[in-house]
């Protein structure tokens, strides 16, 4: 797995999120498209293919997209 | 290995009809621009997406007991049965009309219900119309009742702060009557029920209880970093935890009662799943690899999440023809919530003589 295909997957989970918009250094709740449905496409996103439970805690309370590849893949 | 759970099977015992009732109020999303501070792309996407549109609240005075009083007069004149003929009324509610008494017993006396009549409420929400069949079930099969009365309803829009994104566009109003009664058929109902207490705090009114009583410091309004607005006596969602359970917990129960019940996926004809909202249903259902014309998920955004009715009222608004019709049909029905509390049951239903939404009279 890679930090490029998990921003990929994250655009892809995302509604009204352009593919290639996005970086690692992106800080992901500031999105416009962020609420709470693209709270529930990420959570539903990463366990299915990445196999991860995150918890609403950690998504919450990271920054960027890489910040949260790093709890994804730890 | 199958785990173990709370899981039984019973036999002649039918559902003999089910009824639900609605308050005349529609609330629409379109209507709430203001709430999600005029943001229309982002209610398109709920729309699209959780399925979020319309949905009924009752206005004050008009509880769930109401909704379900002008539910089961409909469903005993429908089934020609006199008051006299119920043994048991259970009345499933996290909205009753008071602390005590139970909303069972108030029913009770306004539908005029025998003295050898026992009733009892659930304290279950998302879980209890499936808790409330199973009790049922068990309370024919041990031989001191013909028919039992199911009720099943909520006000959860009274109990959600207006100006909370997350919850006050999602819940409507609803409630159900389904009757279970002794019957001939040779088909079994399997039941499996589940609990985490571990997760009570997921989806909470934290204050007005005995744990915490109504005070100035609980009715007072907070903001959270989301921009919510609610009190401690309001309800609260923790949508990521209840997600997340919901996703996990629901495949693997409907899988280990299809196991349980010696079949597989494709003999249940219908899944009709508590109606969360659209996304929740149409993940489970995916996970499960059915076909989703056999999972009715419209009723969200027709009448909103109604809590303890919405199994009944998927019924209702969704499969009325079927159900009514003579063909059998195998329906698994899950409900999953608050609590946290899951419970599944397969059975048979046909020839239902009646399965309908009537809506209440409106509030004086």
């Amino acid at each position: 797995m890679s930090l490029a295909k998990f921003i990929e997957n994250f655009e892809e989970a995302v509604e009204d999120i352009e593919p290639g918009s996005l970086t690692a250094t992106t800080k992901y709740r500031e999105l416009e498209a962020w609420d709470s449905l693209a709270f529930l496409t990420v959570i539903a996103m990463i366990d299915a293919e990445y196999d991860v439970r995150i918890k609403g805690d950690v998504l919450k309370n990271c920054e960027t997209l890489e910040a949260l590849y790093a709890q994804v893949s730890a | 290995m199958v785990s173990t759970m709370a899981k039984s099977s019973f036999k002649q015992i039918q559902i003999g009809g089910v009824v639900t009732c609605v308050p005349p109020l529609e609330k629409c999303i379109d209507d709430e621009v203001d709430l999600f501070g005029g943001n229309e792309k982002q209610i398109a996407r709920l729309k699209k997406t959780i399925g979020l549109n319309r949905r009924r609240v009752v206005e004050p005075g008009t509880t769930a007991a109401d909704l379900c009083e002008a539910a089961a007069r409909r469903l005993l004149n429908a089934t020609s049965l006199e008051p006299e003929a119920i043994d048991a009324v259970i009345f499933v509610t996290q909205t009753p009309d008071y602390s005590q008494p139970c909303n069972a017993a108030v029913l009770h006396g306004r539908l005029d219900l025998p003295k050898s009549c026992a009733a009892l409420d659930v304290n279950l929400g998302c879980s209890g119309y499936v808790y409330g069949l199973w009790l049922a079930h068990m309370m024919v099969s041990a031989g001191g009742c013909e028919r039992v009365l199911l009720l099943a309803g909520d006000t959860i829009s009274r109990i959600v702060n207006p100006r909370d994104r997350s919850v006050a566009p999602l819940f409507g109003d609803g409630g159900s009557a389904t009757l279970i009664q002794r019957s001939k058929c040779q088909s079994t109902a399997w039941f499996s029920l589940e609990t985490d207490g571990k997760g009570f705090d997921a989806l909470i009114v934290p204050a007005g209880g005995q744990r915490t009583p109504s005070s100035v410091e609980t009715q007072a309004e907070v903001t959270d970093e989301g921009g919510n607005v609610r009190s401690a006596e309001n309800l609260f969602m923790n949508g990521a935890e209840i997600f997340n359970f919901s996703i996990t917990e629901e495949p693997k129960a409907v899988r280990d009662l299809v196991e349980y019940a010696g079949l597989d996926l494709d003999a249940v004809d219908y899944f009709v799943f508590h109606q969360s909202n659209r996304y929740i249903l149409s993940n489970i259902a995916k996970r499960l690899k059915i076909d989703l014309a056999k999972v009715p998920m419209r009723t969200v955004e027709r009448y909103g999440n109604q809590s303890s009715a919405s199994i009944p009222s998927a019924l209702c608004g969704e499969l009325q023809d079927v159900l009514c019709g003579a063909k059998t049909q195998r329906v698994l029905l899950s409900g999953f919530g608050v609590g946290l509390s899951w419970a599944s049951v397969i059975l048979d239903m046909a020839k239902l003589p009646i399965c309908e939404i009537i809506e209440s009279a409106p509030s004086e």
